[in-house]
């Protein structure tokens, strides 16, 4: 369990304001932002590179706040995976063993341990200036666990990678993590590699956390303008919630939408674009919202084409090729822009 | 492949004129030229002193007097060579790892013996042992400098703190410290993070440092000859015995040091090349 409380620390151009995390034992927790909003100064608080301005930093039930680094029990891996250049693969693993005065028979098995984990027998004997970043990657990881950490911190591990093996080394974290089951706070600016690993995520800006909870519930209800940008959402408008006899509605200009929610008055909307379906011919059931629009635009995004549409507000559906095909989409067509009630996020 | 654009005839840029292809070849030659110029003046009045010492070096070597220097020479510098690594690490790696206040003040202080003429040094390090209280007491504690072979090896230390210190400096701020913060992460103490790390990877400019500062130390005259002054075979290192000859007349004895110190010096200048081309900034690896 790691708790950061009122954590504030400012750093030449970053700062950090009041964070306040709690991370559960054995959680993958994925922190994420956009590059420079102090994400790395998270986890370097918590390892004890730096001391908070403000606030404590506690790791299972002890305040770790004016301790040392090497004090807390840490397991650090770096963008740039930090080996020690002078050390053989081998010696980098055993870095912290060999520091510990572990005795020769356990430090051979926890090697053999670690390499078989990480898949890096073959290379004890290399020295990290030759090794590929895959590699790196995974020696750095060795490194860290061979000391059984009560955290593992990963600052951006996937980011060197080329998109391949990003892919592969995501399955394989997910995995070891699955097996070691240390506490794991994860930093990256990658929505989907959150996606697939966290447990649960929280989102960053500008040195503030904004949002915490599970990738479904951070990419279906977005709680702010940035969060629903940072998800991806294409098509976030200002409207007005309106209640009439029959149920709940959100003005957006002249358009009215029928929509779930708790809030009154002047909100924020937003709607991804590939929960809009686009049709030919109105068809309509209550719990669907059915705009007529011109289509304005028609782009191709590799496996899936955005079509813009207008509907008083500007909207951006995302379909599949077959569709524009099937349904032979043109600009300057009438259609029917189609989505659920549940499809509006309103916050 | 053939690279064959089709322009149009009335886009074609003008030709280079004749006169233009005439000017550049005039100015490589030119450059070319000054090279070897300089390279000429530099290389043969080091091959004259050779050239000439060489005949009578064999005796001149032999001479007690010379003897006495080498040896005073080798053991000053090597020792103000160690005393100034002792010093100069400590001090690099504090004004480039720590946050420490003044540190450009700092800096700027320690770097100063750097640009002043070594006479000026001499001179301060003279009245600063000689005449005041703090130099009474050392030499109280049988620490004396004035006019003896402490005080070579003291003015030799002056003179190349400067120097050491700048290399190791660089040397420091070219390996990442999260290096050492990861090597913490794994149990480090501050101390055993900088000798299990960045020691290591300071090696090479460690050893530059070296050669350079004692190169440096051996050459050393106008700082060391203010502090012990010149007494013939008191604290006649090479650069003395140089001197002290030149003066009375004695080219063969003269010109055997001057041998010496040239070929001291392009032995440190090629070990210093071999060490230099291989360091790799260990942060850059990757």
């Amino acid at each position: 369990m790691i708790n950061l409380c009122n954590v504030s620390k400012h750093l030449g151009e970053f700062s950090l304001k009041n964070i306040n995390l709690s991370i559960n034992d054995n959680e993958y927790f994925v922190i994420l932002g956009p590059t420079g909003t102090g994400k790395t100064v998270i986890l370097e608080i918590i390892a004890g590179m730096y001391k908070p301005d403000q606030g404590e930093v506690w790791i299972n039930e002890r305040n770790v706040t004016a301790q040392y680094p090497e004090q807390r029990h840490i397991g650090f891996v770096y963008q740039d995976y930090m080996l020690f250049p002078h050390l053989d693969v081998e010696e980098n693993i055993l870095f912290a063993l060999k520091l510990k005065k572990t005795p020769p028979k356990i430090m051979k098995q926890k090697l053999e341990q670690m390499t078989d984990l990480l898949n890096i027998k073959a290379l004890i004997k290399r020295y990290p200036a030759t090794l590929s970043g895959g590699e790196q990657q995974r020696t750095a990881l060795a490194r860290a666990l061979v000391a059984e950490p009560e955290v593992l911190l990963l600052d951006e591990p996937l980011s060197a990678l080329d998109p391949r093996s990003k892919e592969l080394f995501q399955q394989e974290l997910k995995n070891i993590h699955q097996q070691i089951k240390t506490t794991t706070i994860h930093i990256t600016h990658d929505f989907n590699e959150a996606l697939v690993l966290a447990d649960r995520l929280g989102i960053m800006c500008n040195g503030e956390i904004v949002q915490v909870g599970s990738p479904e519930e951070v990419f279906q209800k977005p709680q702010s303008q940035f969060v629903a940008e940072f998800v991806g959402m294409e098509n976030i408008y200002t409207g007005e919630i309106i209640e009439k006899a029959e149920g709940k509605y959100v003005r957006i200009a002249s358009l009215y939408l029928s929509v779930r929610s708790k809030l009154q008055g002047k909100v924020r909307v937003a709607i991804r674009s590939e929960d809009i379906i686009i049709a030919r011919e109105r068809f309509s059931s209550s719990a669907q919202n059915t705009v007529n629009a011109r289509i304005a635009a028609i782009i191709p995004r590799g496996a899936f084409i955005k079509v813009i549409l207008d509907a008083g507000i500007t909207m951006v559906a995302m379909v599949t090729r077959q569709a524009v095909d099937e349904l032979k989409l043109e600009p300057g067509q009438e259609v029917w822009a189609v989505f659920k009630t549940t499809a509006v996020h309103v916050f | 492949m053939k690279l064959n654009h089709n322009f149009d005839d009335s886009n074609k840029l003008p030709a280079a004129n004749a006169f233009q292809a005439i000017g550049n070849r005039l100015f490589q030659g030119i450059i070319v030229f000054i090279i070897f110029i300089l390279l000429g003046f530099v290389f043969s009045a080091l091959a004259n002193i050779v050239w000439k010492g060489l005949s009578g070096f064999v005796q001149s070597i032999a001479s007690p007097e010379i003897q006495f220097a080498i040896r005073l020479s080798l053991f000053t510098s090597i020792t103000s060579t160690l005393i100034c690594i002792a010093f100069a690490l400590p001090v690099a790696y504090g004004l480039e790892r720590f946050r420490i206040p003044g540190r450009r003040l700092i800096n700027v202080v320690l770097d100063i013996p750097l640009s002043l003429p070594p006479l000026v040094s001499g001179v301060a390090l003279l009245l600063l042992l000689g005449t005041t209280g703090f130099g009474a007491a050392l030499a109280e504690h049988g620490l004396s400098f004035v006019f003896s072979v402490n005080g070579i090896i003291l003015a030799q230390f002056f003179i190349i703190i400067p120097y050491m210190i700048r290399i190791l400096k660089s040397t420091i701020a070219d390996i990442n410290p999260r290096l050492e913060f990861v090597a913490r992460t794994l149990g480090c103490s501050q101390w055993q993070a900088f000798y299990k790390i960045t020691l290591p990877l300071a090696k090479n400019g460690i050893i530059a440092g070296l050669v350079i500062s004692w190169a440096r130390a051996i050459g050393e005259f106008g700082c060391a000859l203010m502090v012990a002054g010149a007494t013939r075979m008191v604290t006649e290192t090479l650069p003395v015995a140089l001197y002290l000859n030149m003066s009375i007349g004695n080219l063969e004895m003269a010109m055997a040091s001057a041998t010496c110190l040239i070929i001291i010096s392009i032995i440190s200048l090629f070990i210093f090349e071999m060490v230099g081309v291989r360091q790799i900034p260990a942060s850059r690896i990757n």
